[in-house]
């Protein structure tokens, strides 16, 4: 039974100057259901791309079935019945169920189509008929045709990626039936990746854990692992840098009540009864695996997002119907997870985008001072020093680094009692990073109610004074920054609760 | 493996759309040289013969400056849209309209002070255009209908309208069965200033800066670039997106129907179908050439308005009229393939 049918060896593979994947191993045994943990960048999406053929590895070998291979490309990933689903649905959607689970010419089953599609409807409880046209699917049903085309192409292997990241709880269960039926009864080897610790200890039977771009832990059997041995795995050792935390708190600037979002997508992007307060020289850390509703929270504090039930409550003030430029009003900025397509806009100037939180206050009615915006960009290269071109050159001629300096440092400058700060360090290099914390703390000691949304628990551990969970929506447990650690943030960030 | 993409530059040429344009222009004559060998013509008698009969003399000048009006005004509207990365392909239509609302309020209103007369018809001609581009402009920010469609269709609409109009309710009796209106009264003529050159062309001018103000020195320019940007970024600060590009569309539109008017009031006196000649789509390669900039399309503007009264001329001489058209159109194609090559190059990449 344990027959390893794919060996992946020393993979290393980088994007520029990011090591996504370093000195990889990494198996699988024919008929197993494989876990593959880490958090959002930790090199699984790259690990399957390149056992898929889409991504060529700079280093390290893959054998399979005991061969070794000259070279994955997409062809021969088809030829050896390696196949993917992404995360991103690759289905034609004006195409019919039938005309997209029959374009593959590696198709097995092209006279007997309507057996062996009544057959996987079952395994599936797909209820749909095969002439339905893919756009007309939810959500579900076209993950479960995804699965499916993996099949009826003859892939013995099947990498799914996040599989039940759009799915509902019931959903999520039907696929875990599912899929155990394809790996008892076709003998369908399958990798179900995930940064949710709940399923991957239901769903399979051996866990592989990566963590920035390396493999922490290979074969460990599910039955026998533990929650806070994954976690401690998976977010590894926190960084003991810790700012002083013994700052004067002030009143409460910020208050949060009762606030529920429902929204329509599905899925876990909503709230549910959000509650909390955020006092002068506080720094609030919110935790939580991406997608977990921070940015919907973001945006309801911020005023870009109306339509919520409950209250915010801005230095005293109701802002719940205010929108964004009164609580600018009251001194709030927001530092928003996006920078380039929110936080800044794309092919305009490094001037006009300096000045998208203050633009008015350039303006002489109708007249917008060139002078003022000019000496205001200059204020903030000095004040921040951000490496900065042409004012008039676009912004995308940023390093990142310095595109977020320009956005903080718009945000800062005026010393806004209020700021909401959503990964305000994601994807900077080190020495951008500390700037930017220092300027976060900076903040804090002026005495600004500080929100942070991190999903780096170094970057929370060292800078909040609390720490909030949020988990599907709610909050699932607060901590404050002395009982905080990797095991019970972690166990909280994945829904568990002890 | 090594292969090659194509990437934005980081540092582009302030000169680079004008230098695009010198390219085009060089390329275009190129091609209507070689166009005109093969009509066994020698290019530079040609070439030289245009020269002459659209700027060679006051009457010609003013003839091609009178051209280019228009031009320069429908191409404005089109640049004010596309600071919020909106375009219109109806200009035509609103050109049309415009000179329709001019009429509509002559026939029905009649104000003795001939100066304030013909300020208010101008007026109409810009509403009239505004109103052109009404609906695309509505189903643009409700729900969200390409505007590129919408502009274009009404088009056929207006048009469809004008020939309604021309052989119907407003036809001319005394037109001998020529499809056109009634001529509008000299008292609401546009004055000329010099030679045939219309007062219209000072009226092109003031739009000129007004545009020019409205896109680059003013907070709903501003508002404008930050939305067309990125429709999220103007929502983070604050800025209604969706009322910017609906008031930059009925602007585009408003400088569109002025242009019709304009035409009315000094060139055609009625309306016709024959109120444009296609300056709307014209006007849309001007904008292009010039990379949306108002000052770039007053100056190809002119020069276009020369180029097509030097085409109408030389056909006394056997020569299609068309050359003209092919070099304008040579003259995008060319200038947008050399802007190309200034905005992007081409980098050898390690594969993967």
């Amino acid at each position: 039974m344990n027959h390893k049918i794919l060996e992946a060896k020393n993979i290393s593979k980088s994007f520029g100057k990011i090591q996504a994947l370093d000195d990889v191993n990494f198996h699988l045994y024919k008929g197993k259901i494989h876990g593959l943990l880490g958090e959002n960048g930790a090199g699984k999406s790259s690990l399957m791309n390149i056992l898929s053929g889409i991504y060529q590895p700079e280093k390290g070998s893959i054998i399979f079935d005991g061969d070794k291979q000259k070279k994955i490309n997409p062809e021969s990933a088809a030829r050896l019945g390696i196949g993917m689903v992404h995360q991103e649905f690759r289905l034609i959607e004006n195409f019919s169920i039938k005309d997209n689970l029959t374009l593959s010419k590696a198709n097995i089953y092209i006279d007997d189509f309507e057996d062996a599609f009544k057959k996987y409807s079952e395994i599936f409880s797909l209820t749909v008929n095969q002439n339905t046209l893919i756009s007309e699917l939810s959500v579900g049903e076209k993950q479960k045709i995804e699965i499916i085309k993996l099949i009826f192409n003859n892939n013995n292997i099947m990498l799914l990626d996040e599989p039940t990241a759009v799915l509902t709880p019931q959903e999520t269960n039907q696929l875990k039936n599912s899929l155990e039926t394809l790996s008892n009864e076709d003998e369908k080897t399958i990798v179900f990746i995930t940064h949710k610790l709940k399923e991957i200890k239901e769903f399979t039977e051996t866990i592989f854990v990566m963590k920035n771009g390396q493999m922490v832990a290979e074969d460990l059997e599910t039955a026998s692992v533990s929650d806070k041995d994954l976690i401690t795995l998976m977010m590894g050792e926190i960084n003991t840098a810790v700012v002083e935390k013994n700052n004067e708190k002030g009143e409460v600037k910020l208050e949060v009540e009762n606030i529920s979002l429902e929204t329509d997508a599905g899925g876990f992007n909503n709230l549910n009864d959000i509650n909390l307060s955020i006092k002068a020289g506080e720094i609030l850390g919110i935790a939580g695996v991406s997608g977990n509703g921070q940015v919907e929270l973001a945006n309801i504090v911020s005023g870009i997002q109306s339509n919520f039930d409950g209250k915010i409550t801005i230095k005293g003030q109701d802002v719940t119907e205010k929108g964004v430029r009164a609580r600018k009003k009251l001194n709030l900025s927001y530092i928003p997870e996006n920078r380039l397509g929110v936080g800044l806009a794309p092919g305009v100037s490094i001037l006009d985008n300096s000045v998208v939180r203050e633009y008015f206050s350039a303006s002489y009615g109708p007249h917008l001072s060139k002078n003022k915006m000019v000496n205001y960009l200059n204020l903030l290269v000095k004040e921040f020093s951000i490496k900065t071109g042409e004012p008039k050159a676009e912004i995308s001629t940023l390093s990142g680094g310095n595109m977020q300096k320009l956005l903080m440092g718009r945000e800062l400058i005026s010393n806004p009692e209020v700021i909401v700060a959503a990964q305000p360090t994601r994807g900077l290099d080190v020495s951008a990073v500390e700037t930017l914390h220092e300027l976060i703390v900076d903040q804090r000691n002026k005495g600004s109610a500080i929100m942070l949304i991190s999903e780096d628990l170094d970057e929370l551990f060292k800078l909040s004074d609390r720490i909030i969970v949020l988990y599907e929506g709610k909050i699932i447990k607060e901590f404050e920054i002395n009982e905080a650690n990797t095991n019970n943030v972690g166990l909280a960030m994945a829904g568990v609760i002890e | 493996m090594n292969k090659y993409i194509l990437s934005k530059k980081t540092v582009v040429n302030d000169l680079a759309t004008f230098y695009s344009f010198l390219i085009g222009l060089f390329i275009a004559f190129f091609i209507g040289s070689l166009i005109l060998l093969i009509q066994d013509q020698n290019p530079a008698n040609v070439f030289s013969l245009m020269l002459k009969l659209s700027v060679g003399s006051i009457n010609s000048l003013s003839s091609s400056l009178n051209k280019a009006i228009p031009l320069i005004l429908a191409g404005l509207g089109i640049s004010i849209m596309n600071s919020v990365k909106l375009w219109n392909i109806g200009a035509e239509g609103q050109i049309f309209l415009g000179a329709i609302a001019v009429n509509l309020i002559y026939i029905n209103i009649n104000i003795s002070n001939s100066s304030l007369f013909i300020v208010i018809l101008l007026a109409s001609g810009f509403i009239g255009g505004a109103v052109c581009i009404l609906f695309p402009a509505i189903t643009k920010v409700i729900f969200g209908v390409n505007e590129i469609i919408t502009t274009l269709l009404t088009n056929y609409i207006i048009i469809g309208l004008t020939i309604y109009l021309v052989n119907g309710p407003w036809k001319d009796p005394k037109s001998l069965n020529f499809p056109a209106a009634a001529y509008v009264g000299e008292e609401v003529y546009l004055p000329t200033i010099f030679g045939k050159l219309s007062s219209g062309f000072l009226v092109c001018i003031l739009f000129v800066i007004g545009a020019y103000y409205l896109k680059e020195k003013s907070v709903f320019g501003y508002e404008m670039r930050i939305a067309g940007g990125s429709a999220m970024t103007a929502i983070y600060a604050g800025i209604n997106a969706k009322q910017k590009a609906f008031y930059a569309m009925l602007i585009g539109g408003g400088f569109a129907g002025l242009a019709g008017a304009i035409e009315l009031l000094s060139q055609t006196h009625r309306v016709s179908t024959g109120i444009s000649q296609g300056f709307g789509y014209t006007a849309i390669i001007v904008a292009a050439i010039t990379g949306m900039r108002p000052v770039g399309i007053f100056l190809v503007g002119c020069l276009f308005g020369a180029l097509t009264i030097g085409g109408a001329v030389i056909q006394t001489i056997g020569v299609s009229s068309y050359i003209a058209e092919i070099i304008q159109a040579s003259t995008l194609i060319g200038a947008l393939i050399a802007q190309f090559f200034f905005t992007y190059e081409i980098k050898g990449v390690q594969d993967g």
